[in-house]
């Protein structure tokens, strides 16, 4: 049970994709300019994230392991990431539009977000079992929703105050909006370790 | 009238040279591959294999998207670019495990990771697959070779500051204190802001709708 | 690698293809879209591409200066239905005006389904050029006049006042300039223009053009044009490189034998500003209802000029026994036209009377 709350909190804090690995960034600056469209796309993260993590978690060790074909796995990977994304969409435009227009739009950029293969990657190498790997997934996922949501509060704040020269304005005052974040989360060091 | 110098300006290569190093390098002017440009900048020979790296699969996933740009299917792309990429990014992956084991270790899930790099998906997308093979290799070539200088520049400042070396060796005095956090991601968020705010200076020219054209045909594609 | 790897890795893309492939076809895939214009044309446009894409493809060629990154704004068009959304990116280019009616740039409209468009029939007109640059020469310290003559097509249609966008190669991106020869002249265009500096396109004609040299355009575009119905005088009041559209409007009116009052008021900083003067003042010699003003606004010692200073709003009230009855054709930089507009709108010529081109 430690184990897990560890896995888990280790992966929100101590070591987030987003702030601490610097991973999916295209997101963290692309699409965190409301709250809105941030938390549709950080939903949308946690849903492909851990889906194409158990899956490849399967494949790998079924599959790939048995069979000596692990020299192959990061196109595998990267293929199951962008199969299953487009059958997501698909499913979910079908019968949940619901929740289809809640962060269906945001799908199809999850492919190109290296938060999700970064996930795959870093379960093979520590060779998590499955149910690590679930709350690894969750943890990893959650981490990068509430980065990509603090960082678009933070945005729509500033926004309406903030004038930075110009050579800052867009990317450059984002990205010293999550180097700050970044240093307030090395104050989580120490707390969990993986 | 018409001398030679200006002339040459106008033509195509030159064009895409200086397009792909300076007025609309991937890094610092679309935020593509930013990931990589931080994650792993905090030691020159990891800015240096890392920039090698990617100019290297950007260049052939280019070239190999342009040969068969006419048989792809226009929905399947995307798996199609993956693919190239992903055989590419393998090779690369093996080439390092083999020959420059260290480099290889420290750079981790983040030279695999080359593969959802925006830069190489972007350069497909936006150029390749509209392009001739010569004129795409020569595009791909000067986004990496942009991406590369990016990249030195920055693990090189963040070297110096971090350990006081330059590719391990000593450059300061022994009464230089370590700058530790700029090893780490603050000093890489920190540094590249301000690289953006220099170049983007220099350049003078900002577009005000926030994401740019190239970010924004990746997403859209995708 | 083993022979079992390169197996398991053929079976999986041949899996993905499949159930790709399959996915695919559910949702429509690549086929063949409509795109119908103004209710009466109908094309065929590949899914999945822009708008812009596939009207260049069909060989329509809007406005659009940016190469489709939704960054100029020129390639508007009316959507009528199946363009989706406006996007966040049009929003910066369009009024509430045009998002009621439906405009859209588009460079940003994907074809996902069957279009209806409407567009002005004229720009259904404009076609690709190329061209053979037949002279070009020094006009003064900053400006140079271009004459291309037609290559394939051989002749352009044309409405004095009209502008075409020239293509700067490497760029790939399209810069307008007015025409400044007459529509009768059907094969040989003819430019007035001047060089900015670090302006990609004026740049590129001043510096590193030859005669000889073969380049591209598009066009002709834009509503800037005389208005050759109307029987009202015309007045014309141009600064700079503004006269280009004028020299077209005025030497089409010559062509016809004046057939109403027309005057020109041209105005430039000093007597180096003043382009092709004295072909206005030979037609001017020539019609006793044509006759051109030159007003310089800081004329130097060396100039010894003894006409008209100060602004050009001052000079055309001092001229003109009345102003509202009269037809304005305004041509210059942005400044020159707001301070004109106001002037005339001051003086109560209504809104319709007036026709201005920004430079």
């Amino acid at each position: 049970m430690s184990d897990t709350l560890n896995i888990f909190l280790a992966s929100v804090l101590t070591h987030n994709i987003v702030l601490v690995y610097i991973l999916g960034m295209c997101p963290a600056i692309g699409v965190s300019k409301n709250l809105k469209t941030a938390m549709g796309m950080g939903t949308a993260v946690i849903f492909v994230v851990t889906i194409t993590s158990l899956i490849n978690w399967l494949i790998y060790n079924l599959i790939l392991v048995p069979t000596g074909g692990e020299i192959i796995s990061l196109m595998v990977f990267i293929i199951t990431i962008a199969a299953t994304v487009q059958l997501l969409e698909m499913l979910l435009e079908k019968y949940l539009p619901m929740l289809y227009s809640a962060f269906g739009v945001f799908l199809p950029l999850i492919t190109v977000n290296c938060a999700v293969l970064g996930v795959t990657l870093f379960l093979v190498l520590r060779e998590y079992t499955l149910f690590q790997t679930l709350v690894f997934a969750l943890g990893t996922s959650a981490g990068f929703f509430l980065a990509i949501t603090l960082v678009a509060g933070i945005r729509e704040k500033f926004d309406l105050i903030g004038d930075p020269p110009k050579g800052l304005q867009g990317p450059g005052i984002v990205m010293i909006m999550l180097g700050i974040l970044a240093l307030g989360f090395m104050g989580f060091g120490g707390m969990v370790d993986l | 009238m018409g001398s030679q110098w200006h002339r040459l300006t106008y033509t195509k290569p030159y064009v895409l040279l200086k397009d792909g190093i300076w007025r609309k390098n991937s890094v610092v002017g679309s935020s593509l591959g930013i990931c990589s440009a931080l994650a792993v900048t905090n030691r020159l020979e990891n800015g240096i294999a890392m920039g090698l790296a990617v100019t290297f699969v950007v260049m052939v996933a280019s070239i190999v998207t342009s040969m068969i740009r006419d048989y792809i299917p226009l929905r399947l792309r995307m798996i199609a670019y993956m693919v190239i990429i992903s055989t590419f990014v393998i090779a690369v992956d093996i080439f390092f495990k083999g020959f420059f084991p260290d480099i290889s270790r420290s750079l981790g899930p983040y030279l695999p990771l080359i593969i959802t790099n925006c830069l190489i998906m972007g350069r497909c997308e936006s150029f390749a697959l509209k392009s001739a093979p010569g004129f795409s290799l020569i595009d791909a070539f000067s986004h990496g070779l942009g991406y590369t200088f990016t990249l030195l520049i920055l693990s090189a400042v963040r070297e110096v500051l971090a350990f006081g070396t330059l590719l391990n060796v000593s450059v300061v005095g022994a009464a230089w204190t370590n700058w530790m956090v700029m090893a780490m991601a603050p000093g890489g968020f920190f540094l590249l802001a301000v690289i953006v705010w220099v170049v983007r200076s220099m350049q003078g020219e900002i577009d005000e709708a926030g994401a740019t054209p190239t970010e924004k045909t990746v997403m859209e594609a995708a | 690698m083993t022979l079992q790897t390169i197996f398991i890795l053929i079976l999986l893309l041949v899996g993905i293809t499949v159930i790709l492939s399959f996915v695919d076809v559910m949702l429509g895939g690549s086929r063949q879209m409509l795109l119908t214009i103004n209710k009466d044309t109908t094309l065929p446009a590949s899914g999945g591409g822009t708008l812009l894409d596939a009207l260049s493809q069909n060989k329509i060629f809007i406005p659009s200066a940016c190469g489709g990154k939704g960054t100029c704004g020129h390639c508007k068009v009316k959507v009528d239905s199946g363009g989706g959304d406006i996007i966040s990116l049009e929003e910066n280019f369009l009024n509430r005006k045009e998002k009621e009616e439906g405009v859209r740039l588009a460079c940003q409209v994907k074809v996902r389904e069957d279009l209806h468009i409407s567009m002005p029939e004229d720009l259904l007109e404009a076609k690709e050029y190329m061209a053979e640059v037949a002279a070009l020469e020094e006009l003064n310290y900053d400006t140079k006049f271009l004459r291309l003559k037609l290559l394939s097509p051989k002749t352009i249609n044309f409405k004095p006042g009209q502008y075409v966008q020239i293509l700067v190669p490497g760029y790939e991106e399209y810069r307008a300039y007015s025409i400044a020869s007459p529509p009768s002249q059907k094969d040989m265009l003819e430019f007035v223009i001047r060089h900015i500096r670090k302006g990609l396109c004026t740049t590129f004609i001043h510096k590193a053009l030859r005669v000889g040299d073969i380049i591209k355009f598009t066009g002709p575009y834009g509503d800037f044009y005389l208005q050759e119905n109307s029987k009202r005088d015309k007045i014309f009041l141009s600064r700079n490189t503004g006269i280009a559209p004028i020299r077209s409007i005025v030497m089409h009116l010559k062509e016809q034998g004046m057939p109403t009052e027309a005057r020109s008021y041209y105005s430039g900083r000093t007597k180096n500003d003043i382009l092709l003067g004295e072909e206005l003042s030979k037609i001017e010699e020539e019609h006793d209802n044509f006759k051109c003003y030159v007003v310089l606004s800081k004329p130097t010692p060396d100039d010894k000029w003894e006409g008209e200073t100060g602004y050009i709003t001052d000079t055309v009230p001092k001229f003109e026994e009345s102003l509202d009855d009269k037809e304005y054709y305004l041509c210059g930089p942005p400044e020159m036209i707001d301070a004109a507009m106001a002037v005339l709108s001051e003086k109560g010529v209504p809104e319709e009377q007036i026709f201005f081109d920004k430079f």
